[in-house]
């Protein structure tokens, strides 16, 4: 009676397993769709996180775009000019050079240095916060601090201390995936200089009004506008903007700079240089 | 009794302010006055700095089809036109003015009351329009936008909200005690524009017996049916007082007139008689100031722009275990950041509240017991849409109707798990804004 049932199921599954096989090669066979053998090895090369920086949906539709089109201007921001170099000898042409970028945090308010609002009890979410008032620091232009963005982030570069979103600049890719998970826009995507200035703050409010709510906040006092050699810096609409490409980085403005926590600072890049092929 | 068919709640009622007549709140020394108190585009500021008005005065102009005009609720001196924080949460374009303690009226404002039946359909309509009249039962939609449908869609009822089902609230009980004639002409003024072929109700909840009587004898004879409502919250929003009166329910996406009703606060009746018979512009409200941590609750006649502060003090201060203000009912209203927040054309009441569950608020997971899917008006699954909100699948939520959600709050109330079921909503729909605008950006 065991034996029955044994052989009876070890046949049928077996003809089965038998019967698909001979589908599945003859399927594999009449409709093969003969595949690049360099998208795979591009694929290999590339970091595979399809975090979407370079405007594809997955890194395999970039392998794919980058093979068809072998556009040397396609840059993977993540692997920076490290994996350009890669993908150039890959491919035997000369890729361009990237260039590197690094998230910033428009903002210094942790909780010493920005004046608290009303407290925020719920959901804890930037997003969530919003829906109830203009967030729990007086500034509402300010970071939220209840960490929206760090969801978004595949790098783990991002964490909350103090009431404030930290980007860690060593694991920053540059993708950019957290600029629209934040409600007040307080992270931008700047290019990465070995020294890099900028205004750290958001605020659109009047100088008065950014005073009282904050001791790091941009006043649009003008003086870093007068006393910048190369005209780098404007301000708009209240804020002061410096253009990173006009700026050489020598902090004329960072010393004429009045408010209480200076508004302006500096940052160190570590830099990736091209590899030697 | 009538009553909505689906779901609903039953609340504790506080009406601490039922019997308490209204005081008229003298001039504060300062009032803000924001362009922003209606549904739609914010008003366009006319005044700056330092120039004088006058009580009646046009100093935000509506700017486009869905926005309300701003008239100055006192006489004096325009202090500041700048961004300050806004009942909704949020900062909006303000006027401040400094008051001269005159309360002069504009000429041509405020006028003896003339007969309005002499009028035309127009006219009462432009006068709606210049007024700024908005619905004030919390939503602030122009009314004037309101009163005029689309031509191909026929209105048959018009129902005047006297619900006030929230807790707390006291202001429209209040106003149909004391202002009865006005509100029953005002609701046949709205009439009047529908040539009187549409049948006229008012709606009340039955623990509000006064007001029912009150009205009854004001509307004798002049074809107004009053209806008593069971007391059940949200009695008094649009769609379930519809489906409670007249029994038909609008669907998702549909509006009222899609089914031939309009609905009107008693509030904005009386706003409606006032603008059309005196010239009288929004300039004033009932506000009701309650709640477990004030002195002396009671019902306010507030100009428009006193700031919470202000009224904290008239009524005699809050006690130190205050730990939320809220403007609305507790049901749906805001919580406030700051009391420097004023009154506005929809601010209904202004409660301080000691809430004890604040300290210890945390969300714990769902139990599926059913409890928001029983007490919601809507038919919805509250457990779910804030489930799929939480997880960011919006758009499953959309599917399981989070469009069709009014935030009436019965689910929150009711989760023996402490979940915010109606701000995991207001999150989803937060959400999918955003990422729409930045789709069309």
């Amino acid at each position: 009676m065991l034996n029955e049932s044994f052989i009876a199921a070890v046949t049928s599954l077996g003809t089965l397993a038998l019967l698909l096989g001979v589908i599945i090669y003859f399927v594999s066979k009449k409709f093969y769709v003969a595949e690049d053998p360099m998208v795979s090895i591009i694929n290999g090369i590339l970091p595979g996180v399809n975090c979407g920086a370079c405007a594809y949906p997955s890194c395999n539709q970039f392998a794919e775009e980058l093979v068809r089109t072998k556009d040397t201007s396609m840059t993977c921001p993540v692997g920076g000019s490290e994996l350009a170099a890669k993908l150039g000898d890959a491919l035997g042409i000369e890729m361009a050079e990237p260039k590197p970028v690094v998230c910033a945090v428009l903002c210094q308010g942790t909780h010493d240095i920005a004046r608290p609002s009303a407290e925020y009890v719920g959901i804890q979410d930037c997003w969530a916060a919003t829906q109830a008032y203009a967030g729990p620091k007086q500034c509402r232009h300010s970071c939220i601090g209840l960490g929206s963005c760090i969801a978004w982030c595949d790098f783990n570069a991002m964490r909350i201390e103090d009431g404030l979103i930290v980007i860690d600049e060593e694991l920053c890719t540059g993708c950019a995936a957290c600029i629209p998970a934040c409600p007040t826009g307080v992270l931008v995507m700047q290019e990465k200089k070995a020294e890099r200035i900028f205004v750290a703050c958001n605020s659109h409010d009047r100088g008065a009004d950014t005073k009282r709510a904050c001791d790091a906040g941009c006043i649009a006092c003008q003086k870093c506008v007068k006393v910048c050699p190369e005209n780098a810096i404007v301000i708009e609409n209240f804020v002061a903007k410096i253009d990173q490409e006009k700026c050489t980085s020598c902090g004329k403005c960072i010393e004429v700079c009045p408010t209480k926590v200076n508004c302006i600072v500096r940052h160190n890049d570590t830099l990736k240089t091209k590899q030697a092929s | 009794m009538k009553t909505f068919t689906v779901g609903g709640i039953h609340p504790p009622e506080y009406k601490l302010t039922a019997s308490k007549a209204i005081e008229t709140m003298p001039l504060p020394a300062e009032v803000a006055i924001s362009m922003s108190q209606h549904l739609g585009k914010p008003a366009k500021p006319l005044v700056k700095v330092g120039d004088e008005v006058k009580k009646g005065q046009l100093i935000g102009q509506a700017d486009g089809f869905i926005s309300a005009n701003v008239h100055a609720s006192t006489s004096g001196k325009v202090k500041a036109v700048k961004n300050a924080p806004h009942p909704g949460g949020n900062y909006s374009m303000t006027v401040v003015i400094t008051t001269d303690g005159r309360d002069e009226w504009i000429e041509g404002c405020n006028t003896p009351a003339e007969d309005w039946k002499a009028l035309s359909k127009e006219e009462i309509l432009r006068r709606i329009k210049e007024a700024g009249i908005v619905g004030m039962g919390g939503a602030g939609f122009p009314t004037s936008v309101k009163l005029s449908p689309p031509k191909d869609k026929t209105i048959d009822t018009i129902i005047l909200n006297g619900a006030e089902c929230e807790p707390f609230l006291t202001a429209d009980h209040r106003l149909m005690l004391e202002s009865a004639g006005g509100i029953v002409e005002g609701l046949a003024i709205i009439a009047s524009l529908f040539e009187g072929k549409a049948k006229s109700y008012i709606g009340i909840e039955s623990n509000k017996p006064d007001a029912v009587s009150a009205l009854e004898a004001a509307s004798k004879g002049r074809g107004i049916e009053i209806v008593t409502l069971e007391t059940k919250y949200p009695q008094g929003a649009e769609k379930q007082l519809i489906n409670a009166i007249t029994g038909r329910t609008i669907e998702e996406g549909q509006l009222p007139f899609d089914k031939g009703c309009l609905v009107q606060n008693v509030g904005t009746a009386l706003a409606v008689y006032e603008a059309v018979t005196m010239q009288k512009p929004l300039v004033d409200r009932i506000v009701t100031v309650s709640g477990m941590e004030v002195k002396t609750a009671k019902n306010i006649r507030a100009i428009i722009g006193t700031r919470f502060s202000d009224i904290a003090l008239f009524a005699g201060s809050m006690t130190e275990k205050t730990n939320q203000v809220i403007t609305g009912g507790p049901m749906m209203g805001r919580s406030q950041f700051t009391l420097e927040v004023p009154v506005t054309k929809t601010t209904s009441g202004i409660l301080f509240i000691n809430n004890t569950l604040l300290a210890s608020s945390r969300e714990r997971t769902c139990i599926r017991c059913g409890k928001c899917i029983s007490g919601c008006p809507q038919g919805l699954e509250p457990w779910l849409l804030a489930t799929e909100a939480e997880f960011r699948r919006l758009e499953d939520a959309e599917t399981y109707g989070l469009a069709n959600c009014t935030e009436c709050g019965s689910c929150s109330y009711q989760c023996p798990s402490g979940r915010e079921l109606v701000h995991w909503i207001k999150y989803a729909k937060a959400l999918l804004n955003n990422r729409r605008q930045r789709k069309t950006a």
